[in-house]
């Protein structure tokens, strides 16, 4: 018997076949956070993957990955939405997403719907084995390392709770973010904290949402880094939104994706990154 | 009528159980060999000790202060033991009074004027016994209830001395596990068997450890060298 | 104390965070718990091969769980105990009253067990002419406040040492004047050990059921269960007919994550094993053993694909790493089993009718199933009880107005990205300054958060007219 029994995957998720990587196809999952409030996560996506060598595509029709459904416990709503994403995206050979949670429903949630539809769940399960998150992508499949991009200032990281648990994502962005000059890493009590937006959760219980970031925001200020990063549009739009309630404008919610492709400096609320 | 509802609840259950989970055999010799075959990882499931010696790892514990309350000597002779007694009595500035443990090997030792006797009803009070086994991972000592163990002379003092016997040391919790199927085999499993490790503590007012809360505070173990 | 109900949640969240001190009550006990886990933990590197072994012995009763419940019975009644089955808590509950009746019991004493909470063993007592004495500190601080119990492994973790030193004043016989919390244990001591030696019957569950030994088992760290169960001549146990496994050996690797995940301590103080009635000649011991086990939902649950929760032992690691349970406290569930673990079981237990907005009360962050020592995939349940709520259709009829709606959208990409384009024209009319303070039908986030501005265009619109250039200048 195995001496070491270990739940986590993080290891054995590297190495898959990162040869030939710009022979492979890599589709676009945008999410539809960053499509509606914060493109600059998608282009500053596509630039990455394509630095890292990937030809990327963004197919057009797609849509959300109906988490909002799955976690109401609405599976036939899921499942109409998923029917899409799959048919959308199964062709690729890579499917990329820049949100750990969008990720994981993809990866872990979709098969749960398809319990009874054998065609389907081999479809829906095909799909989830292509489906990456974008940090933990660039760094295990494409061993993407940053170069030329400066940033002057410290960092403090909040590891989204999908990201973190469901996909192991911990090492990559912090690699990636070592490789950007000038830029120091305040570590974050609580990292791996649950930040209180919980997709429908910070509506229906908006007050223990509340509570829950209002913790959250004095942890990150206790870093007083100069930026707050992470990989999930929902947590940081949450963070971000409580530290702006709060009047405290002296740290700068981003996503890593936006500071990796060097987009940093010019970023600020409203303005067009593309 | 009350066996009645009683049985009848038994009979909702199994068959409440038999319809969740239509398809599963139940041969009792196979359902036996997957019960063994999950304690083969018992061995790699379990802390390391600080010591080889189960003796040695035991003690180590207990001076570690791992084991909460607790303090260890070794004697090399049980007539040796009254003296220690005397010592822990003198140490905690306690009457010359105890209650030890009715059994021969205790009783008949040479006491010197200490009263072995006292009702340990009362709080305040000092209590002897006989360990039947010590456990090095958990730093415990093992009573079995019996004519001559109550079982709360190790409950009701507030000062508890327990004697293992060197020989009696195990490793693990699983290796007791062992000798408590051995003795099921013969028919003489006790009414209770106590693994204690360390003395009635609490955490209940504000989180704050406080000893004694209803039986030992402090406790103090001699191992007798009888190898 | 008014004790919360389960339907009520809403209304018990509110009051709970409008509690000034509350959060620092809570993370008194929980942060230290969560320290001391962690170090128990790292002081254990043989951890994830415990928790998967403590996993598979488990799992393995629970799949033969007819077979061992015959053996435990049979072997049971061989140690001489008589053995009850109770369909219901109701039914429990009914068995140990008129066992208590049957021997004109005047007092019993009693050593905590969540199932005794469970099944309203407490108010069962109260309701009735018998006299009801807890014996765990905490238990018994909470008796004397008249509260229900706020936590699972510390009950009366919401009340003070002021609260305590009040009660015992009142209550105790011999009371303390000091307020140090050594002299209020003493206290306590003094006053409960009389009622240890002069109980009718004492009262205790059971951490597990050994099938080939027909053995229950109490961990305490205080020792009140031997002291309840000995001096009095009758024992009765009650437990869940979860609480199986196979033997001593299968139960000891439990005990190795059980109390490393509940205090982090390595072991708990007092394992004692149960073998029915004294023996012949017995020093002390009771006369009569009574083992009253219990459904209450369990075999509900099996059915119900919900298995994997009944290798729950209750150490309570999933509440103390909770974000929810640490802000909201225990009383809020309305129900004995607060956090991730309640939001499972008290649908069960109640109904998930009573019981569903507590499972919507997660943020499915996983931290639950990350600290579980038996790997229970709690978000995973409590995501499939919001799935059978939403086909029994208990949510809110706005809820789920709203997200039909937006599955509807969301399953046509053209409709769903013409809606995100004009929610970025609608989210412009009232940006300021790169934030929206306030808009129309957000006021759920609006309420205490800011929300950022959005770019003009969604990235679609901005990324086709990327292309299109590209293609053009081409």
């Amino acid at each position: 018997m195995s001496q070491t029994i270990s739940n986590t995957d993080r290891t054995q998720s590297n190495a898959i076949d990162c040869l030939n990587i710009s022979e492979k196809k890599v589709g676009l999952f945008v999410t539809c956070l960053v499509n509606t409030m914060r493109p600059s996560i998608g282009f500053a996506s596509i630039t990455l993957l394509e630095q890292a060598g990937c030809n990327v595509e963004v197919p057009e029709l797609q849509s959300c990955c109906g988490q909002p459904a799955f976690n109401s416990g609405d599976d036939e709503g899921t499942r109409q939405i998923a029917y899409q994403t799959i048919k959308q995206f199964e062709n690729f050979d890579y499917v990329v997403v820049p949100s750990g949670s969008c990720a994981a429903m993809i990866k872990k949630n979709f098969v749960e719907v398809f319990k009874d539809q054998p065609e389907w769940l081999a479809r829906a399960q095909h799909l989830a084995d292509i489906t990456h998150e974008l940090l933990s992508f660039l760094v295990d499949v494409c061993n993407f390392e940053p170069t030329g991009i400066e940033l002057e200032g410290s960092y403090t990281y909040h590891d989204s709770c999908s990201g973190y648990r469901s996909l192991h994502v911990y090492e990559q962005p912090r690699k990636m973010l070592s490789k950007v000059k000038g830029l120091e890493h305040n570590p974050l009590n609580g990292h791996a904290e649950c930040c209180g937006f919980g997709g429908t959760f910070c509506v229906k219980y908006s007050n223990i949402s509340n509570e829950i970031v209002a913790e959250k925001i004095e942890n990150v200020l206790a870093t007083e880094a100069d930026y707050l990063l992470g990989g999930d549009m929902g947590c940081l739009m949450n963070m971000a939104g409580k530290l702006n309630r709060e009047g405290h404008k002296e740290i700068k919610a981003l996503h890593t994706a936006e500071v990796l492709a060097g987009l940093a400096p010019q970023l600020s609320g409203g303005k067009d990154a593309s | 009528m009350n066996n009645q509802k009683s049985d009848m609840s038994r009979a909702s259950i199994f068959s409440a159980i038999k319809n969740a989970t239509p398809t599963i055999t139940k041969d009792a010799e196979t359902i036996q060999q997957e019960a063994l075959e999950i304690l083969k990882e018992s061995e790699f499931a379990r802390p390391k000790l600080s010591s080889d010696d189960a003796t040695e790892a035991l003690v180590l514990r207990i001076e570690a202060g791992l084991v909460i309350g607790t303090s260890c000597e070794k004697i090399s002779a049980l007539d040796d033991l009254p003296a220690s007694v005397n010592q822990f009595l003198g140490k905690y500035s306690l009457p010359q009074e105890l209650k030890v443990q009715g059994i021969d090997r205790l009783q008949k030792l040479n006491w010197q004027g200490i009263s072995t006797d006292i009702d340990i009803q009362k709080d305040n009070t000092v209590g002897l016994c006989w360990a039947e086994y010590g456990i090095a991972e958990t730093g415990s000592f093992v009573v079995h209830s019996s004519t001559e163990m109550p079982i709360l002379l190790n409950f009701l003092p507030l000062y508890l001395i327990a004697v293992i016997p060197k020989s009696k040391i195990l490793h693990y919790m699983d290796d007791y596990a062992l000798i408590a199927n051995e003795i099921a085999k013969k028919g003489e499993t006790p009414r209770n068997m106590c693994l204690i490790s360390g003395v009635s503590g609490t955490t209940d007012i504000e989180g704050v450890l406080v000893q004694g809360a209803h039986g030992p505070e402090i406790l103090h173990i001699i191992i007798l060298e009888d190898q | 104390m008014q004790v919360n109900k389960p339907e009520d949640f809403y209304k018990n969240v509110s009051k709970a965070l409008a509690q000034p001190d509350l959060k620092m009550i809570i993370r008194r006990t929980t942060d230290k718990a969560e320290k001391k886990r962690a170090e128990a933990i790292a002081n254990f590197p043989e951890f994830e091969n415990a928790r998967m072994q403590g996993q598979k012995v488990k799992d393995h009763t629970i799949k033969y769980m007819d077979h061992y419940l015959a053996e435990f019975e049979k072997n049971a009644l061989a140690q001489g105990a008589i053995v009850h089955w109770a369909s219901t808590g109701e039914e429990a509950t009914k068995i140990v009253l008129d066992i208590c009746r049957q021997h004109k019991a005047k007092k019993v004493t009693r050593s905590k067990s969540m199932l005794g909470e469970e099944i309203g063993l407490t108010h069962a007592f109260d309701n009735s002419e018998i006299e009801r004495i807890e014996t765990d500190l905490a238990e018994h601080i909470i008796q004397l406040a008249g509260d229900p119990p706020s936590h699972i492994v510390w009950p009366a973790m919401h009340r003070s040492r002021e609260d305590v030193v009040k009660l015992f004043r009142e209550f105790h016989l011999d009371p303390t004047y000091s307020e140090e919390i050594t002299d209020l244990v003493r206290s306590a001591r003094r006053d409960l050990r009389t009622k240890f030696l002069t109980s009718d019957i004492g009262i205790s569950g059971s951490n597990f059921l050994l099938a080939d030994s027909g053995s229950t088992c109490t961990v305490t760290n205080e020792g009140n269960a031997e002291l309840t169960i000995t001096p009095p001549k009758v024992h009765i146990v009650t437990a869940g007919i979860e609480k199986l496994v196979p033997s001593m050996a299968h139960a000891v690797p439990l005990l190795r994550l059980l109390t490393r995940s509940a205090t982090g301590a390595e072991i708990t103080q007092y394992i004692t094993f149960h073998n029915g009635p004294k023996r012949a000649n017995d020093a002390d011991g009771p006369e009569e053993c009574h083992i009253v086990l219990v459904d209450n939902g369990r075999t509900k649950m099996l059915a119900d694909g919900m298995e994997e929760m009944l290798r729950c032992i209750r150490c309570g690691a999933c509440m103390n790493h909770c974000v929810v349970y640490k802000h909201i406290g225990g009383h809020a569930y309305g129900s004995v089993y607060p956090g991730p673990m309640g939001s499972v079981l008290t649908p069960h237990l109640d109904s998930l009718e009573v019981a569903n907005k507590q499972t919507h009360a997660c943020t499915l962050n996983g931290r639950c199933e990350e600290v579980c020592p038996v790997n229970i995939p709690l978000p995973k349940l409590i995501r499939s009880l919001r799935a059978r709520s939403w086909q029994k259709k208990y949510e809110p009829l706005t809820n789920r107005f709203i997200v039909q709606a937006f599955a509807a959208l969301a399953k046509r990409p053209r409709v769903f990205q013409l809606f995100c384009s004009c929610g970025v024209v609608f989210m412009k009319l009232f940006s300021r300054q790169g934030w929206i303070k306030y808009m129309p039908l957000t006021s759920g986030w609006t309420r205490n958060r800011d929300l950022i501005e959005p770019e003009s265009k969604t990235f679609m619109q901005q990324y086709r007219k990327m292309k299109k250039a590209k293609s053009d200048g081409v």
